[in-house]
C-alpha cells in the first residue's frame, strides 16, 4: 500500500505547487483543495451528487440507466446524508457498494473502480466529507427500478460474480508516473467506467479496457494507444491540454466528457493529468474497428459547397432546404465558410476532427442539437443548441453534409436517430443493446438469485 | 418543443376558431419595447395578445438571405418584403411606401417583421444624459421630458440587464448610474485601438456600450468578431426583437402574426374597446381587450391612431390635440473619409465600436446642436470594390487599391441633435398601400440649429485626420445629412396635453386604457441611439398598466 501512496504524495504535492497557477488560468478564486478534498474532485463525486445549481453533494441528480432511472443520494454531513457513517461504513460503501443500512448500491456509484482507490485516500475524503463539506437536509427521492432490480440483494450475486475488491497494486516494471497514472484511470478517476465497453450484465469488459463505451446516447471513445481509434497519435501535452481545457484540435470534450472536464480534471494537477497521459498511451490497443482505413483524426479537408446555393431562391418549407444551405446559415458563421474554423483554433476546424472522423454520428448530432455547454468563467457557451431551432430532417441534413464533406464518409445521420437523440429514447451506437441484453441477463440473474442467495449472505457476513 | 424556424403562419381564421379574439393586454407591434412589455405583462399574470402586421422569419432565413444577397451594403436586403405590411424599400428601387413632402427628405429604414426593426441594428445601447431630459430649462429649447433622469435610472437598469449591455462605467460618468453594466465591453478592435491611441490627449475615445455579449449572457453566445452586427448577428451574440418575442412566448404571450391593425375602435366613455385588422387576404377581424398597447414604431404607430378615425374623434385616435405625428426627429449624420498613414483593417471584432463624447452637452446647446461623434469598424471591401469598378480601375491596379483602401481607410460621422418642432410630423398620404390603407408621409428640414452642430464639426474632423496622418480627406457635402433610423418624438410623452399625446406612464390623454410604447415616445432625441431609452420607458410604462404588487384587472378577461 505504502508503496503507491507515498509517491502519490509526492506527486500530490509536486502537483499542488502547479495547482496554483492552473487555478488562476481558469479564474477559480477557490484556495488549494486540501488532500480529502482533492481525492474528492479526483472521483469526480460531484458530477453525480451536485445537480446544476444545487447545493454541493445533496444528490437528486437523475442518472439514466437501461435498468431505468437511478438517483443520486445525499452524500452531505447530515441526517439525510451521510452525517451518521463511521469511516468504515464510508469504506463500505464507496469501495463495496454496501450502504450503511446494509442496502447494495447499484454500480452506477463506480464503486467497481473505486474499490481500487488506497485506505489512505479514502480516509482523506471521508475526513473531508465529515468536517468541510457543508450539510443538506435534502432527501432526494429514492431509487424505484423495476423488478428484478428492485431486489437490491440481487446486486450481491452480481458483486459476488463481478466486483475486484483489491486496492489497486502496483507494477514495479514501470516507473511510478505510469503507477500513478494507472492508479487514477483505474481507480478514482474510473475512466472505464464510461470508456470500456460492458459485457452481458453490464460488467466493464475487462478484455477491452477502454476501448470505448457509452453513457446514455454519447460514445465516449477508445482511448486505448490505438493509433488510428484511440490516442496513441496523441502527444502528452495534448493529452494533458485536453483533460485541462476540454479542447484540442482534434477533438473538443461535449456532453459528460465536458462535465468531467469541468468538475473534475481541470481541477487535477498538472503532474497527475501527465500520469494519466502515459498511462493510457502503454493501454494495449483493442481493435474493435476491423480495417480502419485512416484514423479518425484524419478524414475530411477544407470544403464547401456553396457555390451551388449562391444565387438560388432559399425553399420556403423548412425541409427543403440543402446541407450546404444549413451549413451557410447556421454553421459557416463561426467555423467559417470551408470549415476551417478559426486561424487561432478558438473555433475548431470541422475536419481532421474526431467529432466527424468516428464511424458512429451520435456524437455530432447529439453536439447540432444541445450545443457544447461548459462550466467556466464567461464562455460557458461553447457552441449553441440548435434543438429550437432545426427540425429532426435539417439536423439529419445538415449532419450528413458534414459528414460526407469534412468527416468519414461512412458515418451517417439517420432521421430515425435524430428523432431517438431528441427525445431522449436512443441509445449509444455500436455497443450491445444494453437494454435487450440486460432483459436476458435479468432473466437469468433472477432465476439464479434464489440459489445464489445463500452464497451471497455467507460473503456480506465474511465482509 | 419542437419549433421550426421558417415555414408559413397557421393561418389566422383557423386559429380564431379555437381561440377567441380577446386578452387583458393587446399589443400591437412585436418589436422589441412591445415585445418587451408583452413579456413582462403575461409573467404579471396578464394574457396577452400580440399582433404583427409581418411574418415570422428566423435569424438563418435572414443570415442565408444575407449570404446570398447581391447587395451586401444594403442592409435591408435580407429582409422580407410584406405587401400586406409594406415597409420602406429604396433599392434597387424605392416603392415610396414612406412619402416625402419634403423640403429634407426623411429616408427612414424600418422592419416590419416578427421581432421588427432591431433585427438589424448596430445595438448601440447608450444613455441619455440627464441634461437631454431638461433641454429648455438647462439651454431654453426643445421641450424638458416629464421626469428627470434619476427617475428613469432604475429602468435604464433593467432595460440593460433584460437585453445584455456590454460596457465599462467608468467609461461613461456622463450618463451616472447605480449599478455596474451587466458585462463588460467586448473586446476592442485593433482599429478602434489604434485610433483611441493616436487620438488620446486630444480626443477621449471610449467604448459604446452596446447589447452584445462580451460572455454567455441569456443562453446566448459571446460575439464572435463576424463583423455582420448589420444587417444580421449571425449566432445571437447581439440582442433583437426576435429574442424578445421569444421570450414573450415563453412567458405565455400569444402572438398573431401577419395581422395588419387598421383601426382603434372606441365606446363613448372614450375607452378603446377593439382592434380592427387584415389578413394578408384582406379578411377583416376584431380583437377585443381591457387595455391596448400600440408598439408599432414611430412612424407606423401615429400612422394606425391617425386612421382611426371617429365622429368623435375626426382627426384620429389620441389625436384631439393634433399632436399625434409631430416632432418628428432623428439624428443626421456628416462624415469625413480618408486614408490614415498606418494600416488598421476596419472590419475586424464589431461594426460599431467606439466613439468621442465630449461634444454631447455644453452651453453651446443654446445655439446649436450637440452631437457624438461615432468611429465606424465596417469593412471597406464593399464600398472600396464598387467605387473602383465606377471608376473603372481593373486589374493589378484594382487589387493594389483595394488592399490599401482596406487596411487605411477609415470614417468618422457625426450624430447631430435635432430639435422637436411641429411642422416635422408624419401625415397620412392620399395614396393607399396593397390592403388599401394611406400611406405614412413625412414633412421634415434639417434647421440652422442642427446644421450649426455639423459645420462645428468640420474643425474636429479635419483635427482627427490629422492625428491620423489622414490623406486623401473626404468630406460630406454641406447639405448631404445621412438618416440614422432613429424615428423618435411623434407620439411624445408630456405633462401638458396640448402639446404631447402621452402623459409620463405612455397613456394616451385621450384614452385612458390606450398605452403607446416605442421611440416616438421620446420628446427629445439626444446624441444616442433611441432603443435602450425606448426601452426603459417602456419598462417604467408597464408599472403603470400592470403593477407587481396589485391584485389587477389580469384573469378577468383571461380564457
Amino acid at each position: 500500500m505504502s508503496r503507491v501512496t507515498i509517491p502519490a504524495r509526492n506527486a500530490l504535492l509536486a502537483g499542488l505547487l502547479l495547482l496554483a497557477g492552473h487555478c488562476d488560468l481558469v479564474a477559480q478564486p477557490q484556495e488549494q483543495p486540501g488532500r480529502g478534498e482533492y481525492v474528492a474532485i479526483l472521483g469526480d463525486c460531484m458530477a453525480c451528487h451536485t445537480t446544476p445549481g444545487g447545493q454541493p453533494f445533496a444528490g437528486g441528480v437523475l442518472l439514466p440507466t437501461p435498468l431505468g432511472d437511478i438517483i443520486s443520494t445525499n452524500i452531505t454531513p447530515s441526517v439525510a446524508g451521510i452525517g451518521a457513517y463511521t469511516l468504515e461504513q464510508f469504506d463500505a460503501a464507496v469501495r463495496r457498494g454496501i450502504r450503511a443500512d446494509g442496502k447494495y448500491l447499484y454500480p452506477a456509484m463506480p464503486y467497481t473502480a473505486y474499490a481500487q482507490v488506497t485506505d489512505d485516500d479514502i480516509a482523506a475524503m471521508y475526513d473531508w466529507f465529515m468536517t468541510e463539506v457543508e450539510p443538506s437536509d435534502c432527501h432526494p427521492p429514492p431509487t424505484e427500478l423495476p423488478f428484478p432490480f428492485s431486489i437490491r440483494l440481487s446486486m450481491a450475486v452480481w458483486n459476488a460474480l463481478f466486483l475486484d475488491d483489491q486496492v489497486f497494486a502496483s507494477d514495479p516494471d514501470q516507473s511510478e508516473q505510469w503507477n500513478r497514472g494507472a492508479y487514477l484511470v483505474k481507480g478514482l478517476a474510473h475512466c472505464g467506467t464510461c470508456h470500456t465497453p460492458r459485457t452481458l450484465l453490464m460488467r466493464e469488459d475487462p478484455s477491452r479496457h477502454l476501448a470505448g463505451g457509452a453513457v446514455g446516447p454519447w460514445e465516449a471513445p477508445d482511448i486505448t494507444s490505438d493509433p488510428q481509434t484511440g490516442i496513441g497519435d496523441w502527444s502528452i501535452e495534448e493529452l494533458v491540454q485536453y483533460m485541462q481545457t476540454g479542447s484540442s484540435n482534434r477533438s473538443q470534450a461535449a456532453g459528460p466528457m465536458a462535465e468531467a472536464v469541468d468538475h473534475s480534471l481541470r481541477h487535477v494537477t498538472e503532474a497527475d493529468l501527465q500520469a494519466i497521459a502515459v498511462y493510457l498511451q502503454t493501454v494495449p490497443a483493442v481493435s474493435t474497428l476491423s480495417q480502419v482505413e485512416r484514423a479518425v483524426h484524419e478524414w475530411g479537408q477544407a470544403d464547401n459547397e456553396l457555390a451551388a446555393v449562391r444565387g438560388e431562391d432559399l425553399p420556403d418549407e423548412a425541409d427543403g432546404w440543402s446541407g450546404a444551405q444549413l451549413f451557410d446559415a447556421y454553421c459557416a458563421a463561426c467555423h467559417q465558410a470551408s470549415g476551417q474554423g478559426t486561424a487561432d483554433g478558438a473555433i475548431p476546424a470541422l475536419y481532421h476532427n474526431t467529432a466527424t472522423g468516428r464511424p458512429h454520428s451520435n456524437n455530432l448530432a447529439l453536439v447540432i442539437l444541445q450545443g457544447i455547454h461548459r462550466v467556466s468563467e464567461g464562455h460557458d457557451i461553447r457552441m449553441p443548441g440548435f434543438a429550437h431551432e432545426l427540425n429532426n430532417l435539417q439536423v439529419t441534413t445538415l449532419g450528413n453534409h458534414v459528414l460526407s464533406l469534412y468527416g468519414n464518409p461512412d458515418a451517417q445521420v439517420t432521421l430515425e436517430q435524430v428523432q431517438g437523440l431528441r427525445y431522449g429514447s436512443a441509445q449509444a451506437q455500436g455497443q450491445p443493446d444494453l437494454m435487450r441484453l440486460f432483459r436476458i441477463g435479468g432473466a437469468m440473474l433472477f432465476v439464479g438469485v434464489l440459489l445464489a442467495v445463500r452464497l451471497s449472505l455467507r460473503k456480506i457476513i465474511r465482509t | 418543443m419542437v419549433v421550426t424556424a421558417v415555414g408559413p403562419e397557421s393561418p389566422i381564421r383557423a386559429r380564431q376558431m379555437s381561440e377567441p379574439l380577446s386578452a387583458d393586454f393587446v399589443v400591437v407591434g412585436s418589436g422589441i419595447c412591445g415585445a418587451l412589455a408583452a413579456m413582462l405583462l403575461a409573467q404579471r399574470g396578464a394574457s396577452v395578445i400580440m399582433l404583427e402586421a409581418g411574418p415570422r422569419v428566423g435569424r438563418a432565413q435572414l443570415l442565408a438571405n444575407f449570404r446570398n444577397s447581391p447587395r451586401r451594403s444594403d442592409w435591408m436586403s435580407p429582409y422580407p418584403f410584406s405587401p400586406w405590411a409594406p415597409h420602406p424599400v429604396y433599392l434597387p428601387e424605392a416603392n415610396e411606401h414612406l412619402l416625402q413632402a419634403g423640403p429634407y427628405p426623411y429616408p427612414a429604414e424600418y422592419i416590419r417583421m416578427v421581432g421588427g426593426t432591431t433585427w438589424h441594428w448596430a445595438a448601440l445601447a447608450w444613455r441619455y444624459l440627464p441634461s437631454d431630459l431638461e433641454m429648455f430649462s438647462r439651454y431654453g429649447v426643445g421641450v424638458d421630458w416629464p421626469f428627470d433622469y434619476a427617475q428613469l435610472e432604475p429602468y435604464y437598469q433593467w432595460a440593460e440587464e433584460l437585453i445584455g449591455v456590454a460596457g465599462a462605467e467608468e467609461e461613461h460618468p456622463e450618463s451616472p448610474r447605480q449599478k455596474p453594466y451587466p458585462m463588460q465591453p467586448v473586446a476592442e478592435p485593433w482599429a478602434m485601438r489604434r485610433i483611441r491611441e493616436r487620438l488620446d490627449g486630444t480626443y477621449r475615445v471610449a467604448n459604446n456600450p452596446v447589447a452584445r455579449n462580451s460572455r454567455t449572457f441569456g443562453h446566448r453566445p459571446a460575439c464572435c468578431g463576424s463583423n455582420n452586427c448589420q444587417p444580421i448577428c449571425p449566432v445571437d451574440a447581439q440582442y433583437h426583437g426576435g429574442i424578445s418575442v421569444a421570450a414573450a412566448e415563453a412567458a405565455g404571450v400569444r402572438l398573431i402574426a401577419n395581422a395588419v391593425v387598421y383601426h382603434l375602435e372606441h365606446d363613448d366613455q372614450d375607452r378603446i374597446v377593439a382592434a380592427h385588422f387584415h389578413d394578408p387576404e384582406r379578411n377583416s377581424y376584431r380583437i377585443t381587450g381591457n387595455t391596448f398597447v400600440v408598439a408599432a414604431n414611430g412612424i407606423e404607430t401615429p400612422r394606425l391612431l391617425l386612421m382611426s378615425t371617429s365622429e368623435r374623434f375626426p382627426n384620429g385616435i389620441a389625436n384631439s390635440a393634433d399632436t399625434v405625428g409631430r416632432y418628428l426627429m432623428d439624428h443626421p449624420s456628416t462624415s469625413l473619409t480618408f486614408d490614415a498613414d498606418e494600416d488598421l483593417w476596419l472590419g475586424r471584432g464589431p461594426q460599431s465600436p467606439s466613439s468621442i463624447s465630449a461634444l454631447r452637452d455644453g452651453a453651446f446647446r443654446a445655439e446649436r446642436s450637440a452631437y457624438r461623434l461615432d468611429f465606424t469598424n465596417i469593412s471597406r471591401v464593399d464600398s472600396t470594390t464598387r467605387r473602383l469598378l465606377q471608376e473603372g480601375v481593373y486589374g493589378a491596379e484594382f487589387e493594389r487599391r483595394l488592399r490599401h483602401s482596406a487596411a487605411r481607410e477609415m470614417s468618422v460621422k457625426t450624430v447631430l441633435e435635432v430639435l422637436p418642432r411641429p411642422e416635422n410630423r408624419i401625415t397620412l398620404s392620399g395614396k393607399k398601400d396593397a390592403l388599401g390603407l394611406p400611406r405614412p408621409q413625412a414633412h421634415y428640414a434639417i434647421d440652422d440649429y442642427t446644421r450649426g452642430g455639423a459645420l462645428d464639426a468640420k474643425q474636429h474632423f479635419t483635427r482627427i485626420a490629422q492625428l491620423m496622418g489622414g490623406s486623401n480627406l473626404r468630406f460630406t457635402a454641406d447639405d448631404d445629412f445621412a438618416n440614422n433610423q432613429h424615428i423618435c418624438g411623434t407620439v411624445r410623452i408630456g405633462d401638458d396635453p396640448a402639446t404631447s399625446v402621452c402623459d409620463s406612464w405612455g397613456r394616451t390623454h385621450d384614452h385612458d386604457n390606450l398605452f403607446l410604447v416605442g421611440t416616438g415616445l421620446l420628446p427629445t432625441a439626444g446624441t444616442c441611439n433611441s432603443t435602450l431609452t425606448a426601452i426603459a420607458v417602456a419598462l417604467r410604462s408597464v408599472d403603470a398598466m400592470l403593477p407587481v404588487a396589485a391584485p389587477s384587472a389580469a384573469g378577468q378577461g383571461r380564457s
